[in-house]
């Protein structure tokens, strides 16, 4: 472990400090607006990659739970859609904002956003469904200037510009995997269904026969969500590379 | 572990029931109300739903079977007492040793431990399920994955009571690279070989199976209301022993012995119905009888148990010395008997075939004895 020491300031040192901070507080007195930004006529220019509001695009997702298994502050719950499909929704009073669902996901479905003011009335507001995070937030604006923080020399300047930048970036999405399920150790398979129940898109069907059940999957249906991969109690499934169409 | 196929279409045979209504229903009628259960945990390993409990305290349940039982028959395919095929006598074997370990304190030379350290050490597995226990004799499941951990003296000896190794088992076979290593009393190791009969991934991950000697085990909650009945304070309990017809709890500060003939009252079902003593099925079998006292005797029948064993002579692990196998074989003879114990209904069509063949033989040369003699 390494333990910094404080730094032992001489007496001339110590009111040279004093002195300096009575003249800074001076200023911002007599010419405010040197210090702190002026919320919400001002905004603060974030960078690119902050991690605010997260936007969701439900044609992307591939329903495969990655980012409800991944938050750490357990905010993701994903909710039976009308289409039989299951889709991310947010809780911002439990969101830690580490963006770790964002970086997850596989198909670029969860997108970042420099949003960061969103007002709620109570806690039961914060929980967030599907819909709404499809479409930023409506907030009212009034900011006119961006706002930077710029070190020159020992002084730390604000830059006004009347450049307002996008709070929500551009991003390239990911080149999409198409994969498949298959079973890779069928003489370990229980028959116990729990693939077939498990599959938002019926791909995977098991039919008895005598004294023997059937299973299929059916590669055209499976969309490669890894679901029934994640369910199987003798994890014998896995996802396999589509291959390229006509190569 | 073998290159392996991918595959979109597959079948599954399923086990025919005996009565109508879901599988589990079946097994708890045809195998657990009858007694026939010797909570090997095979079943609770296998259920998908993992509704199936195995506690040392109770008899194998599924208490919400009526709801959750999804009908898949796995319970079914598990369970060794489904078709019962009764073992019997010393079994095969290529190697027949009494062995002491220098390195482990056990139950007795602390071979069973001193096989599976040897394995670990060679990377033949890299882990081990061993029985241990805590401050007041419950038996505890540990994963064992260094040498090391086999020094702690709760870890090694023998714990007179169901332990649920099985499930255990599932979540090993899950994470090992190498293999697992499993030791287990006759029913457990019956239950390893009728999963691995049944489902591939146990025949891939499971390398070395050792298995104990057993004339019979107890459940947890019974054996302890027994001992303390006698006496026995299991806090201050450092070993429990039977040997000789005596059960024998060795205290920090005194020592309880009593017949273990007493103790048939609370002796378990399945037991009774269990004729395998040597325990045949096992890779190595380890147990007390046959060498004298501080000595294991040490059956090896497969040939990755010979392969540990010279490698534990090899290193100069263990000293050790002769096997009378005669006492051995006169205690399988005593546990055959208890095929009487076992239905006739119960027992698989496999063994009856055996049994019809083997007494049409036995009939036909005494038919030819008596000939010859009366000619
Ligand atoms: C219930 C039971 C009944 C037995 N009955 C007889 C008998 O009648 N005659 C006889 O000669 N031998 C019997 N044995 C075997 C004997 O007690 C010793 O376990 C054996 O001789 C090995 O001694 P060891 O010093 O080599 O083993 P150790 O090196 O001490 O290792 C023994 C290992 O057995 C495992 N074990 C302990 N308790 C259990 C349990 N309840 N279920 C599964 N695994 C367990 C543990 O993992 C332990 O590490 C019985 C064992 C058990 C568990
Ligand atoms: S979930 Fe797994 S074990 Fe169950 S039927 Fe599907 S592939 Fe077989
Ligand atoms: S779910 Fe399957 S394994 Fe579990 S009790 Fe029912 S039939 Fe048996
Ligand atoms: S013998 Fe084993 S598999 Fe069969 S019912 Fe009992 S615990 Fe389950």
């Amino acid at each position: 472990m390494i333990k910094i020491k404080v730094p032992k300031l001489k007496m001339l040192d110590s009111v040279k400090l004093h002195v300096d901070a009575l003249l800074t507080g001076a200023k911002e007195a007599i010419r405010p607006g040197t210090i702190t930004i002026e919320y919400p006529r001002e905004r603060r220019k974030l960078p690119d990659n902050f991690r605010g509001y997260i936007l969701f695009s439900p044609e992307r997702c591939k329903s495969c739970w990655q980012c409800s298994f991944v938050c750490p502050a357990n905010a993701i719950k994903m909710e039976l859609a009308s289409n039989n499909r299951y889709y991310p929704s947010i809780d911002y009073a439990k969101c830690i904002f580490c963006h770790f669902c964002v970086d997850t996901c596989p198909v670029t479905a969860l997108r970042p956003t420099k949003i960061h003011d969103v007002v709620y009335k109570d806690l039961e507001e914060m929980y967030t469904p599907t819909e709404g995070m499809v479409n930023p937030p409506k907030i009212i604006r009034e900011e006119k200037y961006t706002v930077e923080y710029v070190v020159e020399g020992r002084d730390l300047i604000l830059k006004r510009t009347r450049e307002m930048d996008n709070l929500i970036p551009e991003i390239e999405p990911h080149a999409e995997v198409k994969e498949y399920s298959t079973c890779f150790d069928p003489e370990s398979c229980l028959a116990c269904g729990l693939c077939v129940n498990s599959c938002p898109v019926e791909a995977i069907s098991i039919t008895t026969v005598g004294q023997e059940r059937r299973l299929k999957i059916d590669r055209e249906k499976c969309y490669g969500c890894g679901i029934c991969v994640n369910v199987c109690p003798m994890h014998i499934l896995k996802l396999v590379k589509r291959p390229e169409e006509g190569g | 572990m073998g290159t392996q196929t991918e595959t979109l279409e597959w079948r599954v045979k399923i086990p025919e029931k005996k009565i109508e209504g879901k599988a589990w229903l079946n097994l708890k009628k045809r195998v657990i109300d009858t007694g026939l259960c010797t909570h090997c945990s095979a079943c609770a390993l296998v259920c998908p739903v993992g509704g199936i409990i195995s506690s040392p305290n109770q008899e194998i349940d599924f208490p919400e079977w009526e709801e959750n039982c999804i009908d898949c028959g796995a319970c079914i395919r598990a369970c060794h007492r489904w078709e019962y095929t009764p073992l019997y006598d010393l079994g095969d074997y290529i190697d027949l040793t009494a062995g002491k370990s220098k390195r482990f304190k056990g139950q007795d030379g602390a071979m069973v431990t001193e096989f599976m350290a040897s394995a670990l050490e060679m990377g033949l597995i890299d882990r081990a399920l061993f029985v241990g226990r805590d401050d007041e004799w419950r038996p505890v499941i540990y994963h064992i994955r260094s040498v090391d951990q086999l020094k702690n003296t709760r870890v090694t000896g023998t714990k007179y009571s169901y332990a649920s190794v099985l499930p255990e088992l599932k979540k090993a076979v899950e994470v090992t690279k190498k293999g697992v290593g499993v030791i287990g009393t006759p029913c457990i190791v019956t239950g390893v070989r009728k999963l691995q009969s049944e489902f591939k991934v146990f025949r891939d991950k499971i390398n070395l199976v050792v298995g104990l000697f057993c004339m019979e085990n107890f459940y947890y909650y019974q054996l302890r209301a027994y001992l303390e009945q006698k006496g026995v304070d299991l806090k201050k309990l450092v070993k429990m022993d039977i040997t000789k017809g005596k059960f024998i709890a060795t205290m920090t500060d005194s020592k309880v012995s009593f017949p273990v003939k007493e103790m048939d009252e609370i002796v378990p079902h399945g037991c009774e119905s269990c004729t395998d003593f040597a325990n045949v099925l096992a890779d190595v079998s380890v147990g007390s009888v046959g060498s004298k006292a501080g000595y294991s005797t040490v059956v090896v029948r497969a040939e990755v148990g010979k392969k540990v064993l010279d490698y534990i002579k090899d290193k100069g692990y263990a000293d050790f010395s002769k096997v009378n196998p005669e006492i051995i074989e006169k205690l399988t003879k005593l546990k055959k008997k208890r095929i009487k114990n076992i239905p006739e209904e119960y027992l698989s069509v496999a063994f009856k075939e055996d049994r019809k063949k083997n007494r049409e033989n036995k009939e036909n040369k005494e038919n030819k004895e008596n000939k010859e003699n009366t000619e």
